[in-house]
Protein backbone atom coordinates (compact mmCIF):
# COMPACT_ATOMS: atom_id res chain seq x y z
CA UNK A 1 0.00 0.00 0.00
CA UNK A 2 2.66 2.27 0.81
CA UNK A 3 4.21 2.41 -2.79
CA UNK A 4 0.67 2.88 -4.15
CA UNK A 5 0.57 6.22 -1.96
CA UNK A 6 3.43 7.15 -3.06
CA UNK A 7 2.22 6.69 -6.65
CA UNK A 8 -0.99 8.47 -5.97
CA UNK A 9 -2.99 9.90 -8.72
CA UNK A 10 -6.12 10.82 -6.72
CA UNK A 11 -7.15 14.95 -6.70
CA UNK A 12 -7.51 16.42 -3.28
CA UNK A 13 -5.58 14.34 -1.19
CA UNK A 14 -3.45 15.01 1.71
CA UNK A 15 -0.99 12.43 2.66
CA UNK A 16 0.49 12.58 5.78
CA UNK A 17 4.20 12.11 6.66
CA UNK A 18 4.27 11.54 10.99
CA UNK A 19 7.67 10.89 12.27
CA UNK A 20 9.83 11.29 15.36
CA UNK A 21 13.14 12.01 16.43
CA UNK A 22 14.11 8.62 16.57
CA UNK A 23 13.41 8.23 13.00
CA UNK A 24 13.09 10.89 10.52
CA UNK A 25 10.70 10.55 7.49
CA UNK A 26 12.62 13.55 5.55
CA UNK A 27 13.86 10.86 2.92
CA UNK A 28 10.11 9.04 2.87
CA UNK A 29 9.19 12.89 1.42
CA UNK A 30 12.06 13.47 -0.69
CA UNK A 31 11.07 10.00 -2.16
CA UNK A 32 7.48 10.93 -2.75
CA UNK A 33 9.10 14.25 -4.20
CA UNK A 34 11.13 11.96 -7.08
CA UNK A 35 8.02 10.18 -7.86
CA UNK A 36 6.27 12.92 -8.68
CA UNK A 37 8.83 14.33 -10.65
CA UNK A 38 9.59 10.62 -12.87
CA UNK A 39 5.76 10.67 -13.50
CA UNK A 40 5.78 14.25 -15.09
CA UNK A 41 4.14 16.19 -12.94
CA UNK A 42 5.27 19.33 -11.04
CA UNK A 43 6.06 19.49 -7.56
CA UNK A 44 5.93 22.92 -5.57
CA UNK A 45 7.99 22.56 -2.08
CA UNK A 46 7.11 25.05 0.71
CA UNK A 47 10.43 24.33 1.90
CA UNK A 48 11.32 25.43 6.07
CA UNK A 49 13.51 23.01 7.23
CA UNK A 50 15.53 22.12 3.73
CA UNK A 51 17.88 24.26 1.63
CA UNK A 52 16.91 24.19 -2.30
CA UNK A 53 20.68 22.19 -2.58
CA UNK A 54 20.11 20.01 -0.08
CA UNK A 55 17.09 18.80 -2.13
CA UNK A 56 18.71 19.09 -5.23
CA UNK A 57 21.86 17.36 -4.29
CA UNK A 58 20.08 14.15 -4.69
CA UNK A 59 17.76 14.73 -7.29
CA UNK A 60 18.83 14.11 -11.46
CA UNK A 61 19.31 17.39 -13.30
CA UNK A 62 16.90 16.56 -15.33
CA UNK A 63 14.06 16.52 -13.00
CA UNK A 64 14.51 20.02 -11.73
CA UNK A 65 13.23 21.50 -13.96
CA UNK A 66 9.55 20.54 -13.06
CA UNK A 67 10.75 21.51 -8.85
CA UNK A 68 10.10 24.77 -7.95
CA UNK A 69 11.49 25.46 -4.42
CA UNK A 70 10.14 28.41 -2.35
CA UNK A 71 12.35 29.23 -0.19
CA UNK A 72 11.08 29.59 3.49
CA UNK A 73 14.59 28.07 5.04
CA UNK A 74 16.76 31.32 5.45
CA UNK A 75 14.68 34.02 6.30
CA UNK A 76 11.33 32.02 7.34
CA UNK A 77 10.50 34.79 10.50
CA UNK A 78 11.58 38.00 8.64
CA UNK A 79 14.34 38.99 10.53
CA UNK A 80 16.18 40.10 7.32
CA UNK A 81 15.07 42.21 4.66
CA UNK A 82 15.50 39.59 1.82
CA UNK A 83 13.06 36.61 2.60
CA UNK A 84 11.50 34.73 -0.26
CA UNK A 85 8.57 33.32 1.98
CA UNK A 86 7.75 34.00 5.08
CA UNK A 87 5.31 31.68 7.45
CA UNK A 88 2.96 34.49 7.86
CA UNK A 89 2.41 33.79 4.09
CA UNK A 90 1.16 30.29 4.61
CA UNK A 91 -2.17 31.39 3.62
CA UNK A 92 -4.09 29.49 1.10
CA UNK A 93 -4.92 32.34 -1.37
CA UNK A 94 -0.75 33.54 -0.77
CA UNK A 95 0.42 30.05 -1.68
CA UNK A 96 -2.31 29.73 -4.40
CA UNK A 97 -0.54 33.20 -5.96
CA UNK A 98 2.68 31.69 -5.59
CA UNK A 99 1.81 28.10 -7.71
CA UNK A 100 -0.45 30.13 -10.44
CA UNK A 101 2.42 32.23 -10.86
CA UNK A 102 3.85 28.96 -12.55
CA UNK A 103 2.10 27.91 -16.05
CA UNK A 104 1.45 24.20 -15.65
CA UNK A 105 -0.48 21.66 -17.99
CA UNK A 106 -2.44 20.28 -14.73
CA UNK A 107 -2.19 21.12 -10.90
CA UNK A 108 1.20 20.56 -9.77
CA UNK A 109 1.84 18.40 -6.24
CA UNK A 110 2.21 20.77 -3.35
CA UNK A 111 4.68 19.30 -0.72
CA UNK A 112 4.99 21.30 2.54
CA UNK A 113 8.61 20.47 4.54
CA UNK A 114 7.41 20.78 7.40
CA UNK A 115 4.14 21.65 8.97
CA UNK A 116 5.66 21.63 12.03
CA UNK A 117 7.71 24.47 11.61
CA UNK A 118 4.43 25.96 10.56
CA UNK A 119 2.32 24.98 13.67
CA UNK A 120 4.78 26.26 15.94
CA UNK A 121 4.73 29.56 15.01
CA UNK A 122 0.65 29.77 13.70
CA UNK A 123 -2.02 28.58 15.46
CA UNK A 124 -3.41 25.06 14.65
CA UNK A 125 -6.39 26.32 13.79
CA UNK A 126 -5.67 28.68 10.80
CA UNK A 127 -3.04 25.58 9.64
CA UNK A 128 -5.75 23.14 9.53
CA UNK A 129 -8.13 25.90 7.74
CA UNK A 130 -5.23 26.61 5.04
CA UNK A 131 -5.03 22.82 4.42
CA UNK A 132 -8.47 22.25 3.91
CA UNK A 133 -8.85 24.75 1.68
CA UNK A 134 -6.00 24.13 -0.40
CA UNK A 135 -7.19 20.22 -0.76
CA UNK A 136 -10.75 21.59 -2.30
CA UNK A 137 -9.34 24.72 -3.44
CA UNK A 138 -8.50 22.75 -6.84
CA UNK A 139 -5.19 24.89 -7.25
CA UNK A 140 -3.03 22.46 -6.38
CA UNK A 141 -3.77 18.12 -7.37
CA UNK A 142 -2.64 16.98 -3.79
CA UNK A 143 -0.59 17.70 -0.70
CA UNK A 144 2.14 15.92 1.04
CA UNK A 145 2.85 17.48 4.76
CA UNK A 146 6.15 16.27 6.94
CA UNK A 147 5.17 16.35 10.59
CA UNK A 148 6.90 15.87 13.80
CA UNK A 149 4.70 14.20 15.93
CA UNK A 150 6.78 14.77 19.03
CA UNK A 151 6.81 18.22 18.88
CA UNK A 152 3.08 19.29 19.24
CA UNK A 153 0.19 18.42 21.79
CA UNK A 154 -2.00 15.14 20.69
CA UNK A 155 -4.96 17.33 20.13
CA UNK A 156 -2.67 19.10 17.59
CA UNK A 157 -1.59 15.88 15.97
CA UNK A 158 -4.88 14.46 15.99
CA UNK A 159 -6.40 17.44 14.60
CA UNK A 160 -4.26 17.28 11.29
CA UNK A 161 -4.23 13.61 11.13
CA UNK A 162 -7.83 13.87 10.83
CA UNK A 163 -7.75 16.72 8.01
CA UNK A 164 -5.84 13.84 6.01
CA UNK A 165 -6.48 11.26 3.66
CA UNK A 166 -3.52 8.96 4.35
CA UNK A 167 -0.91 9.06 7.24
CA UNK A 168 1.95 7.44 7.46
CA UNK A 169 3.87 6.97 10.64
CA UNK A 170 7.35 6.08 10.24
CA UNK A 171 9.07 4.43 13.55
CA UNK A 172 12.52 2.80 13.96
CA UNK A 173 12.99 -1.02 13.15
CA UNK A 174 15.00 -3.49 14.55
CA UNK A 175 17.70 -3.57 11.26
CA UNK A 176 19.72 -0.11 11.36
CA UNK A 177 18.78 1.04 7.63
CA UNK A 178 14.94 -0.42 7.79
CA UNK A 179 11.89 1.73 8.96
CA UNK A 180 8.46 0.37 10.14
CA UNK A 181 5.45 2.23 7.99
CA UNK A 182 2.39 2.12 9.80
CA UNK A 183 -0.42 3.48 7.23
CA UNK A 184 -3.81 4.20 7.97
CA UNK A 185 -5.80 5.33 4.46
CA UNK A 186 -9.35 6.91 4.20
CA UNK A 187 -10.78 6.61 0.94
CA UNK A 188 -13.57 8.74 -0.19
CA UNK A 189 -16.00 5.98 0.25
CA UNK A 190 -15.11 6.22 4.10
CA UNK A 191 -13.36 2.92 4.12
CA UNK A 192 -10.55 2.71 6.74
CA UNK A 193 -7.69 0.30 5.74
CA UNK A 194 -4.76 0.14 7.76
CA UNK A 195 -1.35 -1.40 6.74
CA UNK A 196 2.13 -2.01 8.18
CA UNK A 197 5.54 -2.73 6.51
CA UNK A 198 8.77 -2.53 6.68
CA UNK A 199 11.04 -0.19 4.15
CA UNK A 200 13.76 1.25 3.38
CA UNK A 201 15.05 3.98 1.20
CA UNK A 202 17.80 3.73 -1.38
CA UNK A 203 20.26 5.98 -2.58
CA UNK A 204 18.17 6.88 -5.62
CA UNK A 205 15.57 7.79 -3.17
CA UNK A 206 13.25 4.66 -4.32
CA UNK A 207 11.29 2.67 -2.05
CA UNK A 208 12.36 -1.13 -1.25
CA UNK A 209 9.56 -2.57 0.91
CA UNK A 210 11.14 -5.66 3.16
CA UNK A 211 8.07 -7.26 4.76
CA UNK A 212 4.26 -6.75 4.99
CA UNK A 213 2.97 -7.67 8.41
CA UNK A 214 -0.64 -8.42 8.20
CA UNK A 215 -2.95 -5.55 10.29
CA UNK A 216 -3.76 -6.56 13.55
CA UNK A 217 -7.30 -6.55 12.72
CA UNK A 218 -6.57 -9.47 10.25
CA UNK A 219 -4.50 -11.93 12.01
CA UNK A 220 -4.40 -15.35 11.29
CA UNK A 221 -4.90 -17.91 13.97
CA UNK A 222 -1.73 -19.43 14.03
CA UNK A 223 -1.23 -22.96 14.46
CA UNK A 224 -0.58 -24.15 18.61
CA UNK A 225 2.83 -24.54 18.61
CA UNK A 226 4.26 -28.34 18.46
CA UNK A 227 5.11 -28.80 22.08
CA UNK A 228 8.89 -30.14 22.46
CA UNK A 229 9.30 -33.24 23.66
CA UNK A 230 11.36 -33.16 27.01
CA UNK A 231 12.87 -36.85 26.98
CA UNK A 232 13.88 -36.48 23.47
CA UNK A 233 17.88 -35.43 24.38
CA UNK A 234 18.54 -36.85 27.22
CA UNK A 235 21.29 -39.34 28.38
CA UNK A 236 18.99 -41.23 30.50
CA UNK A 237 16.06 -43.56 29.55
CA UNK A 238 12.92 -42.05 30.85
CA UNK A 239 10.33 -43.95 29.00
CA UNK A 240 8.44 -47.01 29.90
CA UNK A 241 8.10 -50.06 27.82
CA UNK A 242 4.47 -51.72 28.43
CA UNK A 243 5.74 -54.43 30.40
CA UNK A 244 7.14 -51.91 33.12
CA UNK A 245 3.67 -49.73 32.38
CA UNK A 246 1.67 -52.64 33.51
CA UNK A 247 3.81 -53.27 36.62
CA UNK A 248 3.64 -49.43 37.57
CA UNK A 249 -0.33 -49.73 37.08
CA UNK A 250 -0.93 -52.61 38.74
CA UNK A 251 1.86 -51.50 41.94
CA UNK A 252 -0.49 -50.36 45.33
CA UNK A 253 1.09 -47.98 47.29
CA UNK A 254 1.73 -48.75 50.73
CA UNK A 255 -0.10 -45.64 52.33
CA UNK A 256 -3.44 -45.67 50.01
CA UNK A 257 -6.13 -47.22 50.90
CA UNK A 258 -7.91 -50.29 48.18
CA UNK A 259 -11.11 -51.20 48.80
CA UNK A 260 -9.41 -54.52 50.29
CA UNK A 261 -7.01 -52.86 52.21
CA UNK A 262 -9.77 -51.05 54.34
CA UNK A 263 -12.21 -54.68 54.73
CA UNK A 264 -8.99 -56.18 55.99
CA UNK A 265 -8.13 -53.62 58.41
CA UNK A 266 -11.46 -52.64 59.52
CA UNK A 267 -12.65 -56.19 60.19
CA UNK A 268 -10.04 -57.17 61.84
CA UNK A 269 -9.27 -60.85 62.80
CA UNK A 270 -10.36 -62.84 65.57
CA UNK A 271 -8.18 -62.39 68.53
CA UNK A 272 -6.70 -59.17 67.73
CA UNK A 273 -7.69 -56.26 69.55
CA UNK A 274 -10.92 -54.41 69.67
CA UNK A 275 -11.32 -50.86 70.89
CA UNK A 276 -14.56 -49.77 72.36
CA UNK A 277 -14.79 -45.84 72.70
CA UNK A 278 -17.45 -44.68 75.29
CA UNK A 279 -17.35 -40.79 74.75
CA UNK A 280 -17.31 -39.11 77.99
CA UNK A 281 -19.26 -35.93 79.32
CA UNK A 282 -16.57 -33.80 78.62
CA UNK A 283 -15.91 -34.95 75.38
CA UNK A 284 -16.29 -32.45 72.81
CA UNK A 285 -18.28 -33.87 69.71
CA UNK A 286 -17.88 -31.23 67.69
CA UNK A 287 -20.10 -30.97 64.31
CA UNK A 288 -17.56 -29.49 62.40
CA UNK A 289 -14.93 -32.12 62.88
CA UNK A 290 -12.72 -32.08 59.99
CA UNK A 291 -11.86 -35.93 61.30
CA UNK A 292 -15.66 -36.75 60.56
CA UNK A 293 -16.34 -37.30 57.27
CA UNK A 294 -12.83 -39.46 57.22
CA UNK A 295 -14.15 -42.80 55.50
CA UNK A 296 -12.58 -45.00 58.27
CA UNK B 1 41.09 17.38 21.35
CA UNK B 2 40.74 14.31 21.71
CA UNK B 3 42.42 11.88 19.36
CA UNK B 4 40.37 8.80 20.60
CA UNK B 5 36.99 11.09 19.80
CA UNK B 6 38.06 11.51 16.23
CA UNK B 7 37.82 8.34 15.53
CA UNK B 8 34.46 7.46 16.75
CA UNK B 9 33.44 10.47 14.61
CA UNK B 10 35.64 9.79 11.63
CA UNK B 11 37.09 13.15 11.20
CA UNK B 12 40.68 14.79 11.68
CA UNK B 13 41.37 18.59 11.78
CA UNK B 14 42.69 18.10 8.40
CA UNK B 15 39.83 16.26 6.58
CA UNK B 16 36.04 16.76 8.27
CA UNK B 17 32.40 17.01 7.08
CA UNK B 18 30.90 20.04 6.51
CA UNK B 19 28.08 21.90 6.68
CA UNK B 20 26.60 19.43 9.68
CA UNK B 21 25.34 20.95 12.41
CA UNK B 22 26.25 18.35 15.67
CA UNK B 23 24.02 18.41 19.29
CA UNK B 24 25.75 17.10 22.00
CA UNK B 25 22.46 16.27 24.33
CA UNK B 26 23.44 16.01 27.84
CA UNK B 27 21.60 14.22 30.78
CA UNK B 28 22.61 13.83 34.32
CA UNK B 29 25.89 14.58 33.33
CA UNK B 30 28.72 17.02 32.40
CA UNK B 31 30.16 16.96 29.18
CA UNK B 32 32.45 20.12 28.80
CA UNK B 33 35.31 18.09 27.60
CA UNK B 34 33.44 17.60 24.57
CA UNK B 35 33.30 21.31 24.08
CA UNK B 36 37.15 21.94 24.74
CA UNK B 37 37.46 19.31 22.24
CA UNK B 38 35.54 20.56 19.60
CA UNK B 39 37.09 24.20 20.57
CA UNK B 40 40.75 22.95 20.29
CA UNK B 41 39.64 20.65 16.92
CA UNK B 42 38.08 23.65 15.03
CA UNK B 43 40.81 25.92 16.12
CA UNK B 44 43.66 23.27 14.68
CA UNK B 45 42.02 23.23 11.71
CA UNK B 46 42.25 26.71 11.43
CA UNK B 47 38.14 26.98 11.21
CA UNK B 48 37.26 30.65 12.06
CA UNK B 49 35.06 30.06 15.36
CA UNK B 50 32.85 32.14 16.76
CA UNK B 51 32.12 30.51 20.46
CA UNK B 52 28.89 31.97 22.28
CA UNK B 53 30.73 31.26 25.32
CA UNK B 54 27.48 31.62 28.22
CA UNK B 55 28.12 29.41 31.04
CA UNK B 56 32.08 29.80 32.07
CA UNK B 57 34.42 32.67 31.54
CA UNK B 58 37.56 33.15 29.05
CA UNK B 59 39.73 32.04 31.44
CA UNK B 60 38.53 28.54 32.04
CA UNK B 61 38.04 28.12 28.04
CA UNK B 62 41.88 29.32 28.01
CA UNK B 63 42.92 27.11 30.66
CA UNK B 64 41.46 23.95 29.46
CA UNK B 65 42.81 24.66 26.02
CA UNK B 66 46.44 25.28 27.24
CA UNK B 67 46.08 21.41 28.63
CA UNK B 68 44.79 20.29 25.36
CA UNK B 69 47.47 22.33 22.95
CA UNK B 70 45.69 25.35 22.09
CA UNK B 71 46.26 29.17 22.88
CA UNK B 72 42.86 30.76 22.72
CA UNK B 73 44.35 34.54 23.77
CA UNK B 74 46.63 33.69 20.75
CA UNK B 75 43.38 32.70 18.31
CA UNK B 76 41.61 35.47 19.27
CA UNK B 77 44.26 37.89 18.55
CA UNK B 78 44.78 36.57 15.37
CA UNK B 79 41.02 36.73 14.54
CA UNK B 80 40.58 33.18 14.53
CA UNK B 81 38.35 33.41 17.43
CA UNK B 82 35.48 35.23 18.05
CA UNK B 83 34.63 34.94 21.60
CA UNK B 84 31.49 35.98 23.56
CA UNK B 85 31.83 36.04 27.12
CA UNK B 86 28.42 35.65 28.03
CA UNK B 87 29.34 36.15 31.79
CA UNK B 88 31.32 39.36 31.41
CA UNK B 89 28.79 40.88 29.05
CA UNK B 90 25.97 39.98 30.90
CA UNK B 91 26.65 42.37 33.72
CA UNK B 92 26.56 45.43 31.90
CA UNK B 93 22.89 44.71 31.28
CA UNK B 94 21.73 43.58 34.75
CA UNK B 95 23.81 46.35 35.84
CA UNK B 96 22.98 49.68 34.40
CA UNK B 97 25.84 51.68 34.35
CA UNK B 98 25.94 54.97 32.59
CA UNK B 99 28.03 53.93 29.80
CA UNK B 100 26.93 51.16 27.88
CA UNK B 101 29.38 49.14 27.27
CA UNK B 102 27.83 45.82 26.62
CA UNK B 103 27.67 44.25 23.55
CA UNK B 104 24.10 44.30 22.06
CA UNK B 105 24.08 40.41 21.92
CA UNK B 106 23.23 39.93 25.04
CA UNK B 107 20.03 42.37 24.65
CA UNK B 108 17.86 39.49 25.05
CA UNK B 109 18.73 39.97 28.51
CA UNK B 110 16.44 43.41 28.52
CA UNK B 111 13.34 41.54 26.85
CA UNK B 112 14.11 38.05 26.90
CA UNK B 113 10.37 37.26 25.68
CA UNK B 114 12.00 39.58 22.39
CA UNK B 115 13.80 36.62 21.44
CA UNK B 116 17.25 35.98 20.10
CA UNK B 117 17.36 38.40 17.09
CA UNK B 118 20.44 40.43 18.56
CA UNK B 119 22.20 37.43 19.01
CA UNK B 120 21.49 35.87 15.38
CA UNK B 121 22.89 39.19 14.23
CA UNK B 122 26.08 38.95 16.53
CA UNK B 123 26.65 35.77 14.98
CA UNK B 124 25.89 36.73 11.26
CA UNK B 125 28.18 39.82 11.41
CA UNK B 126 31.32 37.52 13.37
CA UNK B 127 31.39 35.14 10.72
CA UNK B 128 30.41 36.92 7.21
CA UNK B 129 32.65 39.98 7.92
CA UNK B 130 36.37 39.85 8.22
CA UNK B 131 37.05 41.07 12.61
CA UNK B 132 37.57 44.33 13.35
CA UNK B 133 40.96 45.73 14.07
CA UNK B 134 44.40 45.37 11.92
CA UNK B 135 43.93 42.56 8.38
CA UNK B 136 46.35 40.72 8.83
CA UNK B 137 47.54 38.38 6.16
CA UNK B 138 46.69 35.31 7.68
CA UNK B 139 42.74 36.16 8.22
CA UNK B 140 41.87 34.93 4.54
CA UNK B 141 43.54 31.76 4.92
CA UNK B 142 40.81 30.91 7.61
CA UNK B 143 38.88 27.46 6.73
CA UNK B 144 34.85 27.12 6.91
CA UNK B 145 33.16 28.87 9.37
CA UNK B 146 32.09 27.44 13.14
CA UNK B 147 29.63 28.50 15.69
CA UNK B 148 30.20 26.64 19.05
CA UNK B 149 27.49 27.12 21.68
CA UNK B 150 27.71 26.90 25.14
CA UNK B 151 25.03 26.06 26.50
CA UNK B 152 22.06 26.68 24.66
CA UNK B 153 19.75 25.65 27.73
CA UNK B 154 21.17 28.13 30.04
CA UNK B 155 18.90 30.85 27.51
CA UNK B 156 16.06 28.97 28.57
CA UNK B 157 16.55 29.72 32.41
CA UNK B 158 17.55 33.34 31.44
CA UNK B 159 14.10 34.01 30.23
CA UNK B 160 13.94 33.07 26.79
CA UNK B 161 11.39 30.30 25.42
CA UNK B 162 11.93 27.31 24.00
CA UNK B 163 10.91 28.25 20.61
CA UNK B 164 12.71 31.37 20.35
CA UNK B 165 16.15 28.90 21.15
CA UNK B 166 14.58 26.81 18.09
CA UNK B 167 14.11 29.62 15.82
CA UNK B 168 17.61 30.74 16.57
CA UNK B 169 19.60 27.92 16.05
CA UNK B 170 17.21 27.41 12.74
CA UNK B 171 18.72 30.51 11.64
CA UNK B 172 21.88 29.93 12.62
CA UNK B 173 22.33 26.69 10.89
CA UNK B 174 20.49 28.57 7.73
CA UNK B 175 23.42 30.90 7.74
CA UNK B 176 26.45 28.70 9.38
CA UNK B 177 25.85 25.56 7.53
CA UNK B 178 24.03 25.62 4.77
CA UNK B 179 24.73 28.99 3.15
CA UNK B 180 28.69 29.59 4.38
CA UNK B 181 29.29 25.38 4.36
CA UNK B 182 30.68 25.97 7.64
CA UNK B 183 30.24 23.63 11.31
CA UNK B 184 27.49 24.49 14.11
CA UNK B 185 27.97 22.48 17.58
CA UNK B 186 25.78 23.30 20.21
CA UNK B 187 25.17 21.97 23.59
CA UNK B 188 21.82 21.33 24.90
CA UNK B 189 20.52 19.55 28.44
CA UNK B 190 17.85 17.52 29.04
CA UNK B 191 15.84 16.14 32.10
CA UNK B 192 14.90 12.72 32.72
CA UNK B 193 11.66 13.35 33.43
CA UNK B 194 9.58 12.77 30.35
CA UNK B 195 6.23 15.36 29.87
CA UNK B 196 2.97 14.04 30.33
CA UNK B 197 1.70 15.72 27.53
CA UNK B 198 4.38 15.71 24.54
CA UNK B 199 4.75 19.70 23.72
CA UNK B 200 2.62 20.61 26.11
CA UNK B 201 4.94 22.71 28.55
CA UNK B 202 7.58 23.58 25.88
CA UNK B 203 10.63 22.61 28.39
CA UNK B 204 14.27 21.34 27.91
CA UNK B 205 13.27 18.06 26.82
CA UNK B 206 11.11 19.83 23.95
CA UNK B 207 13.59 21.82 23.51
CA UNK B 208 16.15 19.01 22.62
CA UNK B 209 13.72 16.80 20.43
CA UNK B 210 13.52 20.20 18.50
CA UNK B 211 16.91 20.67 18.07
CA UNK B 212 17.41 17.01 17.43
CA UNK B 213 15.46 17.13 14.39
CA UNK B 214 17.49 20.04 13.03
CA UNK B 215 21.12 18.53 13.48
CA UNK B 216 22.87 16.12 11.38
CA UNK B 217 24.71 14.37 13.95
CA UNK B 218 23.49 13.75 18.04
CA UNK B 219 26.23 12.96 20.79
CA UNK B 220 24.43 12.09 23.96
CA UNK B 221 26.16 11.76 26.95
CA UNK B 222 24.74 10.44 30.34
CA UNK B 223 25.92 9.09 33.24
CA UNK B 224 26.06 5.29 33.84
CA UNK B 225 23.62 3.63 35.94
CA UNK B 226 26.83 2.80 37.94
CA UNK B 227 27.46 6.64 38.22
CA UNK B 228 30.81 7.64 39.64
CA UNK B 229 33.53 4.89 40.03
CA UNK B 230 37.09 4.64 41.15
CA UNK B 231 39.50 2.52 39.71
CA UNK B 232 42.33 0.12 41.56
CA UNK B 233 44.78 2.32 41.54
CA UNK B 234 42.36 5.03 43.43
CA UNK B 235 42.41 7.25 39.78
CA UNK B 236 38.91 8.95 40.13
CA UNK B 237 36.70 7.97 36.79
CA UNK B 238 33.85 9.33 35.55
CA UNK B 239 31.91 7.56 32.85
CA UNK B 240 29.65 8.42 30.03
CA UNK B 241 27.86 6.88 27.46
CA UNK B 242 28.30 8.11 24.07
CA UNK B 243 25.17 7.65 21.54
CA UNK B 244 25.82 8.84 17.50
CA UNK B 245 22.87 8.80 15.84
CA UNK B 246 24.00 10.10 11.98
CA UNK B 247 20.88 11.68 10.81
CA UNK B 248 22.06 11.06 7.54
CA UNK B 249 21.26 7.23 8.04
CA UNK B 250 18.08 8.40 9.21
CA UNK B 251 18.26 5.67 11.97
CA UNK B 252 20.39 5.48 15.19
CA UNK B 253 22.86 3.79 17.16
CA UNK B 254 26.09 2.80 18.25
CA UNK B 255 26.48 3.09 22.36
CA UNK B 256 30.11 3.40 23.71
CA UNK B 257 31.23 4.38 26.71
CA UNK B 258 33.76 6.84 27.67
CA UNK B 259 35.42 8.06 31.02
CA UNK B 260 37.63 11.06 31.38
CA UNK B 261 40.16 11.61 34.04
CA UNK B 262 40.79 14.63 35.29
CA UNK B 263 44.15 15.07 33.74
CA UNK B 264 42.27 15.27 30.50
CA UNK B 265 42.98 12.34 29.05
CA UNK B 266 40.06 10.32 27.92
CA UNK B 267 39.96 6.81 27.52
CA UNK B 268 37.30 4.39 25.12
CA UNK B 269 35.83 1.67 26.92
CA UNK B 270 34.50 -0.92 25.46
CA UNK B 271 30.70 -1.77 25.77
Amino acid sequence: MLSELLQGNNTGDFLLLADSCSCSARNLLKSVVVSALNREESVHVLGFETSEEELNQTLNSSLTQRLHFHNAYSDPLGWTDHSAFTVDQFTSEQITHLIKRTVHSKPPLLVIDSLSWILRHASPLAVCRTLQQLKKGGAVRAVVGLLHADMHQRGTVGSVRHLASSVVSISPALKGDEAVAKITKRSKSGKVTQDEVTFSINGDLTLTIHSKQNPPSLKPTEPEEQQTDPTAHLTFNLRLSDAERQAKEKLSLPFVFSKEKKTALLHSTQGSGRILYEPDANDDFDQEDPDDDLDV
Amino acid sequence: MFTELNSILNASPDSFTQGEFILVSVQHSDASFLIHHFLSFYLRARSRVCFLALVQSFSHYSAVSQRLGVNLTQAKDKGQLIFLEGLKESLSHLIPQEERTGSEAMDFLRDPAGGLRSLYQFVHSSLTHSGGGEMVEEEEAWGSPVLLVDDLSVLMSLGVSAGAVLDFSHYCRAMVCSQLQGNMVALVRCSSEEEEDEGDAEGSEWLRRGLTHQCSLTLHVQGLSTGYCRDIHGQDFVNFLLNDVPKTLDFPTRPKAVSERPDFCLTLWAL
